[in-house]
């Protein structure tokens, strides 16, 4: 197997528009989380959301920009800021083995929205000729292999909220056993549309607003946590063989050195603990680590009751009477839940925390939970402590368990 | 404003072509208008102009040909003396669209 390095991040979030700013956002514990301004808003029970700046009109010229769905636009923009970080320039022989791999939980939700008020709201039957393009989940990867003329495999995973640690996982395994040479690799999300939102709301999964400050709302692991807020964005990595970014020189900002993958078949939204801890263990096998080498893990951690609760235990039942000696992020208490691009997102801020070897902070964190008591380095950042090896956990509706394992670079 | 001027305005505003190219000769396929291009541009011209294209195969390769078919519709659509509206769904099939 070879060894894969990250040399590239191009993101889009609630948090910032480069490594360096989502990095120090998260640090800071500045949260992206803001109450709702969109039509429709007051129809929410809790209208939250993590939301993006961003002006398409930008970065596209319309000609395309009618074309590409929220999604597309966030994926295609982060993948030129990954490749524009990565500094690769690809042959054309070099295309022909180079792919795309992308998670998305909700493909073009926007536009299909949109589509139906025309059809079912506004009762005409003017919808335009580009809805399949913008709405189809496949349409942010496929944009991504034009514009950078990757000829490669370009697939989607859509496995709910660990889409993108999927997308990444898959990649690594390509590029690792040789059979690719380039991945661009992450996922991206735009599910802030009324129907998207009125349906989360409809499953109880949202969080209600903190009466003190809405950017407070979402509290993993903490006792009064009442759920998750969705975010948006798209966060992208450039992958490739250590041996090639080490011979052209390329920065490196850490390694994917394994990739653990399982699916709980007892409910289609109740986390299991065992299945959860059965990827984090598959992810440590095919990295070839024991449990007592993981120094910190970015936790799926979404604020609901029951994911915090059997993530702890999970992790108890993986490193035992180390548990709590392993420290735990939860990144979503700022940067939302970005449901198929979340994933990559934690995975980038993962890499982040281990190339400035700061533990991120799991923000919101007031009152500790008896069923949540490990070390999730509650409010303030733990500079010097992120060390070595990290683990980024991703648990979906659907069953999907995906943990990435990573390593600091050099 | 003749039809022509109207189309080109379309297209350079939208669809970011030179005016300079939009000339009643000029290929559609030399100004980028494929099959999927022409289904947007089609639609645009359906909304500004308030007419309704029928959905049968017509071979059009030219702007000029473009802009001698929108013409033909505009003189069948006065003729008939109807308003070319788009009607709500609701009054083609009354109440058809609630299934499945």
């Amino acid at each position: 197997m070879r060894r894969v390095a990250v040399t590239g991040i191009g993101v889009v979030s609630p948090i910032g528009h480069s490594p360096h700013d989502v990095f120090e956002a998260a640090r800071r514990g500045h949260s992206g989380i803001h109450r709702l301004d969109m039509p429709g808003a007051g129809r929410l029970t809790a209208p939250l959301a993590a939301t993006v700046q961003f002006d398409g009109a930008a970065h596209f010229e319309p000609p395309q920009q009618r074309l590409l769905d929220r999604v597309s636009q966030f994926a295609v923009v982060a993948a030129r800021r990954a490749f524009t970080d990565a500094q690769c320039a690809l042959t054309h022989p070099e295309r022909e083995r180079a792919g795309v791999f992308l998670g998305t939980g909700m493909g073009g939700t926007v536009s299909m929205d949109d589509g139906y008020q025309t059809l079912y709201g506004r009762q005409s039957d003017r919808i335009k000729p580009t809805l399949i393009l913008q709405g189809m989940h496949n349409a942010p990867a496929a944009w991504i292999a034009q514009e950078h003329q990757l000829r490669g495999p370009t697939l989607t995973y859509s496995t709910a909220c660990s889409s993108s640690s999927v997308a990444i996982g898959e990649a690594w395994l390509r590029l690792a056993c040789g059979a690719l040479d380039v991945a661009i690799a992450g996922g991206s999300e735009a599910p802030l549309s009324l129907g998207s939102l009125k349906a989360w709301e409809a499953m109880h999964t949202l969080a209600k607003q903190d009466q003190g400050d809405p950017a407070t709302s979402c509290k993993p692991f903490s006792k009064n946590r009442s759920g998750m807020v969705l975010g948006e964005g798209a966060a992208l990595v450039v992958l490739e063989p250590l041996d090639r970014a080490l011979a052209r020189g390329a920065a490196i900002h850490g390694e994917i050195i394994g990739y653990g993958l399982t699916t709980d078949v007892g409910h289609i939204t109740r986390p299991s603990g065992e299945g959860q801890a059965a990827a984090i263990r598959a992810a440590l096998a095919s990295a070839g680590l024991s449990a007592a080498q993981v120094d910190s893990i970015n936790a799926h951690g979404t604020g609901t009751q029951a994911n915090d609760s059997v993530e702890t235990s999970a992790i108890k039942l993986v490193f035992g009477s180390r548990a709590n000696r392993v420290l735990i992020s939860a990144t979503k208490s700022v940067h939302g839940h970005l449901l198929g691009a979340a994933g990559a997102l934690e995975c980038v801020l993962s890499l982040l925390a281990l190339r400035n070897n700061v533990a991120l902070p799991t923000m919101h964190l007031q009152e500790p939970d008896p069923q949540c008591d490990l070390d999730y380095v509650p409010n303030r950042a733990r500079p010097g402590a992120a060390g070595q090896t990290m683990l980024s956990h991703s648990f979906a509706f659907g069953g999907t368990n995906a943990v990435l394992a990573l390593r600091a670079a050099g | 404003m003749t039809t022509l001027d109207r189309i080109r305005a379309m297209l350079v505003k939208d669809y970011k072509l030179d005016p300079g190219e939009l000339t009643l000769d000029a290929q559609l396929e030399d100004l980028g208008l494929d099959s999927l291009g022409m289904a947007e541009l089609v639609f645009d011209i359906e909304d500004k102009f308030g007419l309704c294209v029928p959905d049968t195969a017509v071979s059009l390769t030219t702007l000029g040909e473009v802009v001698g078919f929108i013409d033909d519709l505009i003189v069948a659509r006065d003729r008939s003396g109807q308003t070319a509206q788009f009607m709500p769904l609701a009054m083609q099939d009354h109440g058809q669209h609630q299934s499945p």
